[in-house]
């Protein structure tokens, strides 16, 4: 037993880091892995030892994987999430050294490759792609860039940034970078095109989204559009998509403990919950520290439906509508402002609301609708893609993060909803 | 001619540990990995441009004025060696050369030098 074997030991009761990512359909699979001691979900593939691919991988995905696959330093492991018994995954293959786990058992399966890593055994496997520069150094100018001066040439194979002008009078270097599809801070998928002046967004624009596409996703929402079904499951499954909102928004507002604690309750919240929630929305209403991080940032004033639009004080709901809904006394509830700030404030409401009026509802069911009113606004097409550049043009990058986090975007059900008419 | 023996046995000390720890951190370093595991990691697209630019520090107008006042402090050291000796006389130079600044400072903030740019 030798000090190295000794330190092996000690480092394997740690928790395992790792970069987790939400393919198609894993999104709140991945999230669950925050609740695990056992995993260190990792902000950078840098600090991590493991990639833990949630879901499945679509074409548009897969660069952005391997990519993250290359920057976990080596020795490295790599896994990828199925759900029991579902179809195996066509693009698994082209990451590297991936296994592919099906179940429960992931994070048993993690938790031994990882031991095996750090005893020295196991199969720390290579990258993906060739170590080849984009361009190699060609030693020409002063600084070997390629060109002449300092403003010259393709250093590297990548142009020196442009100069445009800057909110405050001058001329300064212009960076376009492409951040996501797999930033830990936004939503799964979301891939903004920044032109960034210091850490001002200049210009903004959407990428592609990596799961246009791919398979609608299911859920009770999508089945109300078909069939009749309980009043009581639909709310119970509102609430807690607005809570998972709120632990990953607490999470990136640099507080993990809470935002762990949050999804712990997000997982089983039912009508009994009603008094957490309550008491979680009043100290949402009271803290200063909320107000200070979103208030005023990123206001959306447009009727764009859902929790956004009654925000902005929109009382437009699709169960405003229904008979059943009115029997039960809902009424729309409503934020002014339609900053970030409301925007917390609304769905932590919301979440208390329709866990009593599933409380209250019993075996009511509604159904089949016309328009079914999800968590993120009624089921079709979603505006707030659209809205994002326009919302976050000429903010600096903490309030962007802020304003993208409070929009709630689910790029899955927006490719899923392409599909679904209006 | 002592106490250059010591101040060369101290240079050489010191130019010895820095070259030992120069080689431990090399060797303790694992290899640097290979071109696309070093570019920044931005969400897994790589730069588009180089990163060789000039990066706008939004606190400069701060920073400027930070100085200065800094600067004027400089004049309060020979102020205070002679307070004493000099009495109320001093204390209200001083004063006098407090408040202009703070005059300029209320200017400044009417005109909004202390926002963040």
């Amino acid at each position: 037993m030798g000090v190295r074997s000794a330190l092996a030991t000690l480092a394997a009761g740690a928790p395992t880091p790792a970069f987790v990512l939400a393919g198609a359909g894993g999104r709140w699979a991945a999230e669950q892995l925050w609740l695990e001691p056992r995993i260190a979900p990792a902000l950078s593939p840098r600090a991590a030892d493991a990639l833990v691919v949630v879901g499945y991988l679509t074409e548009a995905l897969l660069p952005a994987v391997i990519l993250a696959h290359d920057q976990i330093p080596p020795p490295r492991l790599a896994f990828q999430w199925l759900p029991d018994g579902a179809p195996d995954d066509p693009l698994a293959g082209m990451v590297p050294g991936v296994r592919v786990v099906e179940g429960g058992s992931l994070v048993e399966v993690v938790r031994d490759a990882h031991a095996g890593l750090l005893a020295g055994r196991g199969d720390g496997h290579g990258d993906a792609w060739p170590d080849v520069e984009p361009a190699p150094w060609r030693g020409i100018g002063p600084y070997g860039q390629g060109g002449k001066g300092m403003t010259g040439g393709v250093p590297y194979g990548r142009p020196l940034t442009g100069r445009a002008d800057d909110r405050d009078g001058l001329k300064l270097d212009r960076l376009d970078v492409r951040v996501g599809p797999v930033f830990p801070a936004f939503p799964p998928g979301l891939e903004l095109i920044v032109g960034l002046q210091g850490d001002v967004a200049q210009e903004v624009a959407v990428g592609e989204n990596p799961f246009e596409g791919g398979p609608a996703s299911g859920g009770v929402f999508a089945l109300a559009l078909r069939k009749a079904v309980p009043i009581a499951e639909l709310e119970v499954a509102r609430a807690r998509s607005h809570l998972r909102w709120l632990a990953g928004a607490l999470r990136v507002a640099g507080l993990p403990s809470l935002g762990r604690r949050v999804l712990a309750l997000a997982a089983r919240a039912g009508p009994g919950d009603l008094d957490r929630v309550a008491r979680l929305r009043r100290s949402l209403e009271r803290g200063r520290g909320l107000a200070w991080l979103a208030g005023g940032v990123g206001s959306a004033r447009e009727d764009v439906g859902g929790p956004v639009g009654r925000a902005a004080g929109h009382a437009s709901d699709a169960r405003a509508g229904l008979a059943e809904y009115r029997a039960l006394g809902f009424e729309p509830l409503v934020h002014e402002g339609g900053d970030a700030l409301a925007r917390w404030r609304q769905r932590v409401a919301e979440a208390e609301q329709s866990l009593r009026l599933a409380g209250a509802a019993g075996d009511a069911t509604v159904g089949p609708l016309d328009v079914v009113e999800g968590p993120r606004g009624p089921l079709g097409p979603a505006p707030l893609l659209e809205l994002l550049p326009g919302l976050v043009a000429g903010m600096e990058w903490g309030d962007l993060v802020t304003t993208v986090v409070s929009l709630d975007l689910d790029l899955e059900e927006a490719a899923a909803r392409a599909g679904v008419p209006a | 001619m002592a106490a250059l023996g010591a101040a060369l046995i101290v240079f050489l000390f010191w130019t010895g540990s820095f070259l030992a720890l120069r080689w431990a951190g090399d060797a303790l370093s694992p290899p640097p990995g290979t071109s696309p595991s070093r570019v920044p990691f931005l969400g897994g697209r790589g730069p588009g441009t180089h990163a060789w630019s000039r990066f706008h520090v939004r606190y400069y107008a701060m920073a400027l004025v930070f100085l200065a006042f800094d600067m004027e402090m400089v004049f309060m050291y020979p102020w205070a060696v002679v307070f004493l000796e000099e009495g109320l006389m001093a204390g209200f130079e001083m004063l006098m050369f407090i408040s202009i600044l703070v005059l300029g400072i209320l200017y400044g903030w009417r005109e909004g030098a202390f926002r963040w740019a």
